[in-house]
């Protein structure tokens, strides 16, 4: 059987600081004056409360903005895989991001296997937190889905007005409440309060968009030739914000650089975008996707259409940063819509699903 | 491996870029393993002699500098142009925004016919430039980058991507969600958005990426009540020497 803890609210201070006192523990910190940020923290205290997304998602610890691969010696013939990790805690992952982190697993565990990011991976614990509502109006969690808890996490705290109820889903997650006497057995008081909270929850994350999680992947199935793309052609500036932000964009570039002594260097890789001018250019100086609404196409077929075929899943997450981030107002739930308008919504689509 | 002989030179700047690398602290060690320097005002004396790579800031304002360059460009195997003088034009294009003759009055006031002026020019709207490396200042890891690149003959492209995609990656707060103008959009990175990291605003001195969405920029301006003119004329501070990309 699932097992549940209790944490009282008083004692989350003490939980957090006996963590940050064993471990390097990074949570949502705010910056500035409506963003957040993970960032590493040394007090509860700096813990952000109520944060939304914060700018980048919690994918920057499984596969950083920039990593050494390998180091080599031209002279000697030699080349060292670099491997860079290090045990972190992670607090306050919320269930969209959860969710993220799931699809890149699926990702960089397909053959050949990212034996960098798999390494990584299994020195991060992870600690979710839940949402009881939508943190503000570009989420579309409750249509991807992904607005309740689905594993993906050590521990899941979600907080039940004057305690936290935690669930444990590894046996890590049980050794950190060990390590951390703050903790008692919830009880089926506890549980069946978790119930009704969550039964007020499907309610509040009832969706308005007009279309059903099934049948997104039929109205996308088709969408290639929808005239939306080229007015997102016409409005994006290029600047890569949505694909940075998104935590299921993985695209990376390869790079070698020489030391001065130019014998040795490293490989490294560094994030890459396909909004960037550059992403389709191959030899010569032909673009594969020269125009912004062949690119912005692309980064929607690559969260409702690509990825069912090849994950099952939707590699939309529903967390909103590609809205919130956006320089030119490209909005996820109104490309969603025209989609819709142009692809119609008709009951034998529905059927299909 | 024989030393590279590298010589500096400088033409209308205020020799900030020159004094970067004077900054570069224990690399320069290292790359004066890879060089010999034979010309550098900044921080030597001795002068002349036989180059390989010409290292130029500054841009190009007279007939006499348009004859210098020339001759530069002949005796150099590599050209670098260094720093946003050299690569666009800089801050001295703003000169372009008025009569010549109204400008040398201004400067030399009764003496101004002993002096000669041209419209400012980047260095490439005058001869072959190899390498450059954009800023103000110049982003000394950069430099570093493209002097590999030199040293070895390989090329070295200044990424074509805006300053946000860098801006986006150190985390900062969009400098438009706090009402500030910022040229971060629309221009080149390779600075690892260096000064949106302290809190200030993007200026432009990289120049304009190669394919910028101008009519997506007015919309964005629109959307934030930011009159064009604002930008346009945040933009010619850097660039103005290079018109023909202007928003």
């Amino acid at each position: 059987m699932d097992k549940y803890y209790r944490l009282n609210k008083p004692e989350c201070r003490e939980f957090i600081a006996g963590l940050a006192s064993k471990y390097k523990v990074v949570a949502p910190v705010k910056k500035g004056e409506k963003n957040y940020v993970f960032s590493e923290i040394s007090s509860p205290d700096e813990i952000a409360s109520g944060y939304i997304p914060t700018i980048i998602p919690p994918k920057k610890y499984f596969f950083p903005k920039r990593e050494t691969l390998i180091e080599y010696d031209i002279r000697a013939q030699r080349q060292k895989a670099v491997m860079e990790y290090e045990k972190l805690i992670i607090f306050g992952v919320r269930t969209c991001d959860l969710a993220g982190i799931q699809c890149l697993n699926m990702v960089f565990s397909e053959r050949p296997r990212d034996v960098n990011y798999l390494i990584r991976k299994n020195k991060l614990i992870i600690i979710g937190m839940e949402c009881w509502d939508y943190c503000d109006e570009h989420a579309i969690c409750g249509l991807m889905d992904n607005h309740q808890p689905k594993g993906g996490y050590d521990l899941f705290f979600s907080d039940m007005g004057d305690f936290h109820l935690i669930h444990v889903n590894t046996l890590v997650g049980e050794e950190i409440i060990n390590s951390v006497g703050v903790f008692s057995p919830a009880d089926e008081k506890d549980l069946e309060k978790l119930e009704k909270f969550r039964e007020r929850k499907r309610k509040a994350f009832k969706t308005s968009m007009g279309v059903s999680h099934q049948q997104l992947k039929d109205i996308f199935a088709d969408a290639e030739d929808a005239k939306v793309w080229e007015d997102l052609g016409e409005r994006c500036l290029s600047c890569g914000n949505c694909t940075t932000v998104c935590p299921t964009c993985y695209c990376f570039d390869v790079i070698d650089e020489i030391n001065l002594d130019f014998k040795t260097g490293e490989r490294f890789r560094i994030w890459d975008s396909c909004q960037n001018e550059d992403f389709a250019k191959v030899a010569g100086g032909e673009s594969f996707r020269e125009e912004r609404k062949g690119r912005q196409m692309h980064r929607y077929m690559r969260k409702f259409k690509y990825p069912l075929k090849k994950y099952s899943r939707y590699f939309c997450t529903g967390c909103g940063r590609c809205s919130r981030a956006c320089m030119a107002d490209i909005r996820i739930k109104e490309t969603i819509q025209e989609v819709i308008k142009e692809k119609g919504l008709s009951n034998e689509k529905a059927g299909i699903s | 491996m024989k030393k590279v002989k590298v010589a500096f030179f400088d033409f209308s700047c205020c020799e900030g870029c020159q004094l970067q690398v004077a900054n570069i602290g224990d690399l320069l060690l290292d790359i004066l393993e890879k060089i010999e320097l034979v010309e550098f005002r900044e921080v030597m004396s001795e002068r002349g002699g036989d180059y390989d790579v010409a290292v130029v800031e500054g841009s190009i304002t007279t007939e006499h500098d348009v004859k210098r360059i020339k001759g530069i460009r002949e005796k150099a195997k590599v050209l670098i142009a260094y720093g946003s003088c050299a690569c666009t034009g800089g801050v001295n294009g703003m000169k372009n925004n008025f009569d010549l003759e109204d400008v040398k009055k201004y400067v030399y006031r009764d003496k101004s016919d002993w002096f000669n002026t041209v419209p400012t020019m980047a260095v490439d709207q005058v001869v072959k430039v190899d390498y450059y490396v954009n800023g103000c200042p110049v982003y000394p890891p950069e430099f570093v980058r493209v002097l590999k690149c030199a040293l070895r003959g390989m090329p070295y492209k200044v990424p074509d991507y805006a300053v946000c995609v860098e801006c986006k990656f150190n985390e900062n707060e969009c400098m438009y969600d706090k009402g500030v103008t910022c040229l971060g959009p629309i221009t080149r990175a390779g600075c690892n958005s260096w000064c949106t990291n302290n809190g200030n605003i993007c200026y432009g001195c990289r120049g304009m990426v190669s394919n910028p969405n101008k009519n997506g920029q007015k919309e964005v301006l629109k959307k934030y009540n930011i009159p064009l003119d604002w930008i346009v004329n945040k933009f010619n501070m850097y660039n103005k020497a290079k018109e023909s990309q202007q928003v």
